[in-house]
Order: C-alpha cells, then sequence, then structure tokens
C-alpha cells in the first residue's frame, strides 16, 4: 500500500481491519484480471478447440438444471393421438435432421462441426422428461445453436414435436421414413418444391395423413398464395409453416397454388368426434343473427371471393383447431383474422366441433 | 324583461339552433310544450331567487320592523310553507297533463319501429303496399303528422331523443316503450343516444328528415325500387355478395339478407355513414369498410383490410349508387 497517498494510506489503516484487507484487494484486482483477460484476447473461441473437461461439465451443469426447473411446472397433455407424431415427424425430416440427423439420415457434416455438435435424439427420451423436451424445442437453449420455435403461440406444433421425439427411438430407418414422409420417394419426384408439401398434405396420391394438417386439394389458388404469404411474413403464425413458406422460390407459390388448386376435391374420413351435423348446417346456412354470427356459408360458399377459403370438405380435426385458435389475438395477425376473430369468439366448443363435421361431410373444397 | 334576460344567458345554447340539435329550439308539439315549461321553472325560479335574495338583505341589513315581520310565524307559514305548496302542486299537475297528453293515442299516427343497437339505429316502415322497409341511422317523417315511435332495443338501455321534436324516451332490454312527436315545419333534425349505452356511444346518432306529406308519401312509394345500375357498379354488386357483405347487412330486392348489421338499401340517399361517424360518400364508405375500428372505435364491423384496391373502389361505388 506504499503506492497510495499519504491521507488514503491513512484511511485504508484505520478503517479496514488487517483480517479483511486482503478480501478487499482480491474483491478489486479479480474483475480486473478477468476483464485484461478478455480484452488481451488470449482466451481462444476457436470451435475446432473444444471446451476443458471442467468448462463443459460446468456448461451441461448450468443446461441440465436451468431446463429441469424451468419444466417442473409443465403439463404435459395427451399424447397419444397418432396423428402427432406424423406431423411432429413431417416437420423433423427437414427441419430438424440437417443438425441432428434421424434414422437413415445422416446430419449435415458441416453442422456437425459445430460446438458442441447437435446430439442425435434418439437418446434423448430416456435423458429428458416430455415436459423438457417441449421445453427445450419452444425455447431453444442459449450458447448451443438449438433455436427457440419460431411460433411461440403455438404450443400444438410444439407438443406434435415432441410426441414424434417420444416415440423416436423405437423407430428404425424405414420406419421413421414412412411416418415422416409416408409412401412418398423424395428422389422420384420431379418438382422437389412440390415435394417439400406433399408430405404433409399428400397431393395427387391421396389426403393429408395426419389430421391436424389441412386438406388443399382443390382450394382456390388465390387463398393458397395468399396463406403462404401470410405463414412466410409470420403474420399468420406456424413454427412448422413460416420456414416451409419462407423458402420456397419467389415465383413458385402461384405454381404451387394452381397444382393444389388443380387437385381432385376428396373427402376427408368422418370424424371421430361427438357432433350435431344438423346444428352445424344451421350455424353454417343461417348463422346466428341475434348473436351477431353471420352464415359461414356467406363469404365460405362457392361463390366466394378467391381469397376466402371454401370449407366445404375440410378436415374436421384441423378445421375445429383452426376456428379455435382465431380466438387468441396472438396466433393470427392477418387481414382475415382480424375478421374471423370476433365470429369464433362467439362459438362455442360444440358448435365449433358441430360446423367442423358439417363442413366434412358437405363435399369437397373449392368448385 | 326576465325572458330577455334569460335569453343572453343562454345564448350559447340559443345559436345551436341552427343545427336544429337543441330542445330550446322546439320544432315540434312536444319539444314546444318540454320548452314552454322550460321558461315557465326558470322564470318562477328566478322570481324566487329575488324573494329570498331580497329576504336575505333585509335579514341582515333591514329596518327592525321589516325584520320584525320577516320573523313573524305569519311570514314564515305563507312563504316557507304554502307558497312551495301551491307552486310545487300547480307544476307537477302541469308536467302530469302534458305528458299524459303528449303519450296519449292519437287517430292514425304514422308508426315507426326504431330499435336501438349497439351503436345504431334500425328503423322500420310499414310499407303502404305492404311489407316493411328496413333502414337505419336516418328517419324520414312528414310534417304536421303525428309519428308514433315503438322502441326497443337489441342490447343495452339507449335513450331516443331529438332535442329539437320531442323529450327523449328510453329503449329498455325487454319492453317495448313509444314516443309521439310531430315537426312542425320541414327540416333536419339531429338525434342522439342520451343514455351511455358503452364504446363508441358518442357516434350513435341519427337524423330525422322532416319533408311535406305528398313528398314523403312519393318517397315511401319509391323505397322498394331497385336503383338503376351502371355496369360497373352492378359488378360491385356482384363484389358485395362474394365477399360476404351480404352475411351481415341487406340491400332489398337483393340477395342480400343478412340482419346482424344496418341494411344499406338506399345508402346513398343518406346524409351520415355509420350512424353520424362519417358524412356520407363513396370515399367514406370505402374507409370505413377497410377502417372502421379506428373511425368509430369499438364498433362491430371488423376491418375488411383483406379486399384489394380495385374490389374496394366497386363496393363503395355500387354502395353510393343505392338512391
Amino acid at each position: 500500500m506504499r503506492g497510495l497517498p499519504d491521507s488514503l494510506h491513512k484511511e485504508w489503516q484505520r478503517r479496514i481491519p488487517p483480517r479483511w484487507r486482503i478480501l478487499v484487494i482480491v474483491a478489486i484486482a479479480a474483475p480486473l484480471a478477468a476483464f485484461l483477460f478478455a480484452w488481451s484476447g488470449i482466451f481462444n473461441v476457436a470451435a475446432s478447440r473444444g471446451h476443458f473437461r471442467i468448462v463443459e461439465w460446468a456448461l451441461a451443469f448450468v443446461m441440465n438444471n436451468s431446463v429441469e426447473t424451468h419444466a417442473a411446472l409443465i403439463k404435459e397433455p395427451p399424447l397419444d393421438d397418432p396423428n402427432l407424431p406424423i406431423l411432429g415427424a413431417s416437420h423433423f425430416y427437414t427441419a430438424c435432421t440437417p443438425c441432428h440427423g434421424g434414422p437413415g439420415q445422416q446430419p449435415n457434416a458441416t453442422l456437425q462441426n459445430a460446438l458442441p455438435p447437435a446430439p442425435d435424439l434418439r437418446g434423448t427420451t430416456e435423458r429428458w422428461k416430455n415436459r423438457e423436451i417441449y421445453w427445450i424445442v419452444k425455447n431453444g437453449i442459449k450458447y448451443t445453436g438449438m433455436p427457440a420455435w419460431i411460433a411461440q403461440s403455438r404450443d400444438d406444433e410444439v407438443w406434435a414435436v415432441v410426441a414424434f421425439i417420444d416415440a423416436l427411438p423405437k423407430l428404425d430407418a424405414p420406419r421413421y421414413r414412412e411416418l415422416a414422409i409416408g409412401n412418398l420417394d423424395p428422389t422420384a419426384i420431379e418438382d422437389l418444391t412440390i415435394a417439400k408439401c406433399v408430405s404433409c398434405h399428400g397431393g395427387s396420391s391421396g389426403l393429408p395423413r395426419s389430421n391436424l394438417v389441412p386438406i388443399l386439394h382443390g382450394q382456390s389458388a388465390a387463398y393458397l398464395t395468399l396463406a403462404m404469404r401470410e405463414y412466410a411474413s409470420g403474420r399468420r403464425h406456424s413454427g412448422i409453416m413460416q420456414p416451409v413458406a419462407s423458402d420456397v422460390p419467389p415465383g413458385a407459390v402461384e405454381r404451387l397454388a394452381r397444382h393444389y388448386a388443380g387437385l381432385r376435391p376428396r373427402r376427408p374420413e368422418t370424424p371421430g368426434f361427438l357432433f350435431n351435423i344438423r346444428e352445424g348446417e344451421q350455424l353454417a346456412t343461417k348463422g346466428m343473427a341475434n348473436n351477431a354470427v353471420p352464415p359461414c356459408l356467406a363469404c365460405h360458399g362457392p361463390n366466394a371471393l378467391e381469397t376466402y377459403p371454401r370449407l366445404a370438405g375440410q378436415n374436421p380435426v384441423y378445421f375445429a383447431a383452426r376456428l379455435k385458435r382465431y380466438r387468441d389475438p396472438k396466433v393470427d395477425t392477418t387481414d382475415g383474422a382480424a375478421i374471423m376473430r370476433p365470429i369464433a369468439a362467439k362459438l362455442t366448443d360444440q358448435q365449433i366441433q358441430d360446423l367442423a363435421a358439417y363442413f366434412a361431410a358437405s363435399g369437397s373444397p373449392g368448385r | 324583461m326576465m325572458r330577455g334576460l334569460a335569453i343572453v344567458l343562454l345564448m350559447p345554447a340559443v345559436a345551436s339552433a341552427q343545427e336544429q340539435h337543441s330542445a330550446l329550439a322546439a320544432h315540434g308539439e312536444a319539444a314546444s310544450q318540454i320548452a314552454a315549461l322550460t321558461w315557465v321553472l326558470f322564470a318562477l325560479a328566478a322570481i324566487v331567487f329575488a324573494l329570498v335574495a331580497a329576504a336575505t338583505w333585509i335579514a341582515l341589513t333591514g329596518p327592525p320592523r321589516l325584520r320584525a315581520m320577516l320573523a313573524s310565524r305569519q311570514t314564515i307559514v305563507i312563504a316557507g310553507f304554502v307558497f312551495p305548496v301551491v307552486v310545487l302542486t300547480v307544476l307537477l299537475f302541469t308536467g302530469l297533463r302534458m305528458t299524459a297528453a303528449l303519450s296519449s293515442d292519437v287517430a292514425n299516427p304514422l308508426k315507426i319501429s326504431v330499435r336501438g343497437e349497439q351503436w345504431w339505429w334500425r328503423v322500420g316502415y310499414a310499407l303502404p303496399q305492404g311489407g316493411r322497409f328496413e333502414s337505419a341511422n336516418e328517419i324520414r317523417i312528414p310534417v304536421g303528422r303525428a309519428v308514433r315511435f315503438e322502441l326497443t332495443t337489441a342490447d343495452v338501455i339507449h335513450s331516443f331523443w331529438i332535442p329539437s321534436l320531442a323529450g327523449k324516451m328510453d329503449m329498455i332490454p325487454g319492453r317495448v316503450t313509444s314516443l309521439r312527436l310531430s315537426a312542425e315545419r320541414p327540416g333536419i333534425y339531429r338525434g342522439i343516444c342520451a343514455e351511455y349505452c358503452g364504446g363508441p356511444h358518442a357516434w350513435m346518432a341519427l337524423s330525422v328528415i322532416a319533408v311535406p306529406q305528398a313528398e314523403f308519401d312519393d318517397w315511401l312509394s319509391k323505397v322498394a325500387q331497385p336503383p338503376s345500375l351502371s355496369q360497373a357498379q352492378r359488378a360491385g354488386g356482384e363484389l358485395f355478395m362474394r365477399a360476404g357483405c351480404g352475411g351481415c347487412h341487406s340491400i332489398s330486392g337483393t340477395q342480400a339478407n343478412g340482419s346482424i348489421g344496418p341494411a344499406l338499401t338506399k345508402l346513398g340517399t343518406r346524409r351520415m355513414l355509420a350512424a353520424g361517424a362519417l358524412p356520407m360518400s363513396e370515399h367514406n364508405i370505402a374507409r370505413f369498410i377497410t377502417h372502421g375500428p379506428e373511425i368509430k372505435p369499438g364498433n362491430k364491423m371488423p376491418p375488411f383490410k383483406i379486399l384489394s384496391p380495385a374490389e374496394l373502389n366497386s363496393l363503395s361505388a355500387y354502395l353510393m349508387a343505392q338512391r
């Protein structure tokens, strides 16, 4: 302490008892040393070098505890619906495999050279509970390259992915492939852009394999183009559709839309839930004038504007879920949603199911 | 002199009479009686005020003889008991007689139904040739004829008030109330909802247009006639149906039969749009279709920003052509 001016030295001796002096010196010197270390650039951020073992242990320790604690209060919904893993697998097949790989699918070699490399997820279900996988898929993990779910309001999509990851360890390569893309042979398809749509939405070969996915067959091209634009802009939230829609090359959207518009409409399977088609028909054709619900067919009938979706022949499970989602202003901020929101808010869950059943039974979308 | 003083004091209110929206600018039997009663009350109140002021002055600084008189039992009984009882009783019976006369039945009134809805007025006429004509936010009546409004509400309590023509009458859920009035001379009389009914209550206005009986009969006989439309306007009409407007709105003579929102028959002839929110014009119709919630916050019609500019032009041209 000889370097200090006299007055300061005296204060130091008067105020700080001898046994505390070393602590005070460390408290000042340690952060200073840490800053100087960072400033000097001696620390090596190279992914090629890996971490010291103790650093790796510390990072994993922090991450494991953080995920467990943050996921502790999440309630897992029933995941036994076979439609969930189909949707989850289709998304996983294109969106997650570049980093994680899958049965029979190598991860992208470049991405595997990141630090840390993304783990093969087949061991995941032993390590993590479903609610923890949900939390990771939804929120991503800092410093690892694991991104958060794009559409934070779409928990339903995240759970579909979780349902798939839950089933993943039991899948060999052929069964995984069948779950993700059905009977499709992507190498045999000339138009790869359309192939991207087909694994979820079906095509000339058939309807969507998961009932959580809308039927696009015979829908108007103008509406499909608009929907793709809304997904790509993020105004219509979907962590599954937004990456696909924003990845389609400009000009290809109209072609895709015309492709689906030209497909022969097919009727979906009969829904397996309680409903009353007569009530649904009444609502669809007459509405509820005393509760400010106009007839659905005023805007969604066969002669409606091309930019309005057709509802006849739509997949009932998708239909009901979509109509319920309109109630939440966060899920969809499109101009169409502004019109649908007050209507969806007035319909009860039962009425929505009745409508879903009516439209599923009332023939084919489009004309 | 008292009346002159009152007019000076109430100048701002009287000045607004030019807009035909003042209880003091009476243009109907009911409003005249109410205005007369208002003046009588005002004059009486002025006299009482002068007397009280004089009594107070005497009590404080008057000669002892007068102060003794003021404090006598006789003065207190007459000025403090007999005078108020007589005056208030006379006023009470005058008021009761007036209200009874105004709500009594008259022979052959013109019946018009008005239903208050959040936040507009549904207006219905019986047509002479049978059937009904539904309109909104604008009421045409013949001068000199007694009109009987049958008032109901679709949701909350509203109050139907056309200050220059009559007193106000509440529209109460589950009940039918009625109001009789007549306009003494042709003119446009503004009305408002006089009971706070939520959200854009302040934008729940209406116009009453009083015209000579012959003109009124002519108008009513023609409301069912469809407008003659140009080719472009007919395309707008097709768009009206395809865009789903007919799910909530009706236009008589077309397939549009929605009953949720205001009827748009003869829309182009109305003075105002959206219950007084905007002056009627093609431009404002287009604005209201896309930006309704910004123009009339809380209004129930959702914004149709989904329409292209060309579609919007076609639609507003068609609506403005409803004449």
